[in-house]
């Protein structure tokens, strides 16, 4: 099983997502190089 | 991050359990300037409306950034009235990551939950006492001060 860190990559989706599970959400700006 | 921390397998663990995770580049046509991103990494909590309640930039090693993400997570509850909420992550942060950056926050932070939802202010004193004890030189200690006189 991949146990690697599923990152959404639409902000709205997100918070839905977030409503849905009753969780905080992560927003990371990072630098792609 | 993408190095060190997010492949550890407590910080994937976490992850997996307790956020919704999302990414986007640091130049993002409208996140980034409504995040007003100036240097990456940087990682905010966001509730589930989509309002920031904790930040930090540059980069967090794996035994910082689970007590950073706690500190956002119990701050989010706290802006948001759950003080019971904020009162059990905060126990964990303080149980699991007793010498972390995030931690004299978290005791300073726990004060005021306590506080909060008993309205005795013996928790504030508590919490000035503690920050006193173990972390003399924080900013935390500073602004816990007036609590000694409660």
């Amino acid at each position: 099983m991949d146990d690697k860190i599923q990152w959404e990559t639409e902000l709205d989706a997100a918070l839905r997502k977030a409503k849905a599970e009753k969780k905080t959400v992560i927003l990371d700006f990072f630098n792609p190089g | 991050m993408d190095a060190v921390t997010y492949p550890d397998p407590v910080v994937r663990a976490y992850f997996k359990g307790n956020i919704i995770s999302v990414r986007v580049a640091f130049d993002h046509e409208t996140l980034a300037k409504k995040f007003g991103i100036k240097w990456t990494p940087a990682l905010i909590t966001l509730d589930a409306e989509g309002l920031e309640h904790h930040r930090t930039v540059g980069f967090l090693d794996p035994g910082e950034l689970i007590p950073s993400l706690l500190l956002g997570r119990a701050k989010t509850d706290f802006d948001l009235d759950n003080f019971e909420g904020a009162i059990r992550t905060l126990e964990s942060l303080l149980k699991d990551y007793p010498k972390s950056g995030s931690t004299p926050e978290a005791i300073f932070l726990d004060g005021v939950n306590r506080y909060k939802s008993s309205h005795d202010p013996k928790p504030l004193k508590e919490a000035y006492q503690r920050l006193k004890a173990e972390y003399p030189d924080s900013e935390w200690t500073k602004r816990a001060y007036p609590y000694r006189l409660l």
